[in-house]
């Protein structure tokens, strides 16, 4: 229950042997990784290495051709709607925000599936998730179409922590945005883990959220996952993870590391 | 594995939900256990009796094992009520600090209207689209019809690929349901039939009563209804998801003309392939006539087929096949109109698809009325 004293040691969320398929062509070959309570992966990878794939596997929208993901200690397959939906939260990339619904109503159709609160508690709290997105109440009675992309991507995390999941996935959370949001919405992931203690498990290719935001990072290479911090595998000598690090969107990346870090 | 001893405990901890528990009396309470979304009910209640005219009130929450954002906007909101909060746990309190700090405003309410109010609202609307919809009904209809004389003028503009793409999506693969459908009705009219000419001893004429209602009427009508809701409705919602895509955006950048390369051989493809299913429905139709010949009537096919000339003429097959390209046209004509009038939504998609098949059915019975008194003034 409490959640940062015995925490970091506990595994919350572990993917063992997992292998995927489609026909011949194998994206993951009995790849495992082991996140703790309370931390924040980064999984990076070339376009087409199989990251959504990945994900979708982890949140258990698709069945593993091998192996086996376990939540909190359960086959994430077996675990009950109403659990899953107050264990996990997802952030897609697209947002995935129903077009029909205002983004108070999105935000509140979770609560509203799972728990017995009447309306005008479930208005409050949505109006505190949206506030904690950093977006300002009024945008509560617009509907998607009408939000532009940063702020798609922020109501999509609001409607992400509706039940406070203790793992947030997010797909993406930074791509599309200017370097402005996109900061912002790295500041927002730190700060919910620092508060919450949330563990976040962050699918990117944004150079500066696995540097500044992540404390460990996962790089889907050769279908499996070579997992290390930021340090370790600036030092790998796999060729095209030292490309991906040493790259020249890298260095500059790193230096919003180390300036990061100073704060 | 690190998971394997976690999970006792684990099962342990979700066998009871988090329960909460409130003690002490006067003007200080505390909480145990979790105050979380699931408890936050039980929460209210317990405190709802607690005395405002208690001058100083307080709150201990050291004992509170876990604490998640609704439970602290609660306790933020006591806070805001002149209650003190004690004992609060170090780990609680950065998302106290979090939760008290934001700025909370209520989400405004979306403004409402009498019924009154929006019943005349509605009507002024509605003209208002009517007026609109039929401009851009005629305007479209002028410019496919443009494009396509165009494109016929000019042989090297078509697309024999995309033509013959839809020719087999809106013709080939319909030809099953669209014989069976014909059949039914066969079957449909030659019963009533029967029934209703048996007593003046003329049931002989539902051969009649059949061929020439399937042939003028029936076949086309049925085949146009099938079509305007298999394919008009797919023309709707092919074009629509592109438009919510920008690929026609993309197109028009591209300086390739929509009209040219969406409209156009959609228009073609369906004004060849409509009249074709027309006449195999006809050929159905004529087959279920003969079927309820044989089974109703005794009559065998082959007398069946002598009967057949005696009771239609060529002027009953022309008539019905003469409407079917008018249908043909119409149909892909709003299929492609709403398909292009998509914005943005997938709902967009689903309105316009639905407004596109009503439409294109409403359109093909009004013109279908039409072509009646035609040929009834016309003597055909």
């Amino acid at each position: 229950m409490n959640t940062r004293t015995k925490a970091q040691a506990e595994t919350i969320l572990s993917a063992q042997g997992i292998v995927n398929r489609f026909g011949r062509q194998v994206v993951h070959d009995k790849l495992s990784l082991d996140v703790a309570r309370g931390e924040i992966i980064g999984i990076a990878g070339g376009s087409g290495a199989g990251k959504s794939v990945l994900l979708k596997t982890l949140v258990g929208l698709r069945a593993p051709d091998a192996g086996e993901v376990t939540l909190n200690g359960k086959a994430v397959l077996t675990i009950g709607a109403s659990e899953k939906a107050s264990l996990i939260g997802v952030l897609f990339q697209q947002g995935a925000l129903f077009s029909s619904l205002s983004v108070a109503q999105n935000i509140m159709l979770p609560m509203r599936e799972h728990t017995t609160l009447p309306p005008p508690e479930q208005e409050q709290i949505a109006a505190m998730k949206l506030a904690l997105s950093g977006l300002p109440a009024d945008t509560g009675i617009k509907f998607p179409s009408a939000l532009s992309g940063g702020m798609v991507k922020r109501a999509a995390f609001a409607r992400a922590l509706a039940l406070d999941p203790k793992i947030l996935f997010l797909d993406e959370p930074t791509s599309d945005l200017d370097p402005i949001a996109a900061g912002g919405i790295d500041a927002l992931i730190r700060q919910l883990n620092g508060s919450l203690g949330v563990t976040v498990v962050i699918v990117t290719h944004d150079l500066t959220t696995l540097f500044t935001v992540c404390s460990r990072i996962a790089v889907l290479v050769d279908r499996k996952l070579t997992v290390g911090t930021a340090d370790t595998l600036m030092k790998s000598d796999h060729p095209w993870i030292h490309e991906f690090f040493h790259g020249p969107r890298a260095e500059g990346a790193m230096k919003a590391r180390k300036t990061g870090h100073g704060i | 594995m690190t998971s394997v001893p976690a999970n006792p405990q684990q099962a342990s901890a979700d066998a009871s939900p988090p329960a909460l528990a409130v003690s002490g009396d006067g003007d200080s309470l505390a909480l145990a256990g979790a105050l979380e979304i699931t408890t936050l009910d039980e929460a209210r209640s317990a405190l709802k009796k607690w005395s405002r005219h208690v001058q100083s009130r307080t709150l201990n929450i050291a004992k509170l094992d876990s604490l998640d954002t609704p439970g602290a906007l609660f306790l933020c909101g006591l806070q805001d009520k002149g209650v003190k909060l004690a004992g609060i746990r170090a780990e609680h309190k950065s998302l106290l600090d979090l939760i008290c700090g934001l700025d909370l405003k209520p989400i405004p309410q979306v403004e409402s209207t009498p019924r009154w109010c929006q019943l005349v609202v509605q009507l002024g609307k509605g003209s208002h689209d009517f007026r609109r919809e039929a401009i851009d009904l005629t305007t479209f209809i002028g410019r496919a019809a443009n494009w396509t004389v165009c494109s016929l003028l000019h042989p090297g503009c078509l697309r024999p690929a995309a033509i013959s793409r839809h020719i087999t999506e809106t013709g080939i693969q319909a030809l099953p349901i669209i014989g069976l459908m014909a059949i039914m009705i066969a079957i449909v009219i030659g019963y009533q039939g029967v029934a209703q000419l048996r007593p003046f001893g003329g049931e002989d004429y539902t051969i009649n009563l059949v061929a020439v209602s399937v042939l003028r009427e029936m076949a086309v009508l049925i085949t146009s209804i099938m079509v305007a809701g298999r394919s008009g409705s797919a023309f709707t919602a092919e074009i629509g998801v592109m438009q919510t895509r920008e690929e026609v955006d993309a197109l028009k950048v591209m300086g390739i003309e929509p009209m040219q390369v969406l409209v156009v051989p959609r228009i073609i493809a369906l004004v060849i392939t409509l009249p074709l299913l027309t006449f195999f429905a006809d050929i159905m139709g004529l087959v279920g006539g003969g079927a309820i010949s044989l089974f109703l009537l005794d009559v065998s096919p082959v007398q069946y087929l002598t009967r057949l000339p005696q009771a239609i003429d060529g002027s009953d097959l022309f008539v019905g096949l003469f409407k079917a390209p008018v249908f043909a046209f119409f149909i892909s004509i709003i299929g492609c109109m709403h398909g292009l009038r998509v914005t943005g939504s997938a709902e967009s998609v689903g309105r316009e698809t639905t407004r596109a098949v009503v439409k294109s059915i409403f359109l093909v019975i009004v013109l279908d009325a039409f072509f009646s008194i035609l040929f009834e003034r016309l003597g055909v």
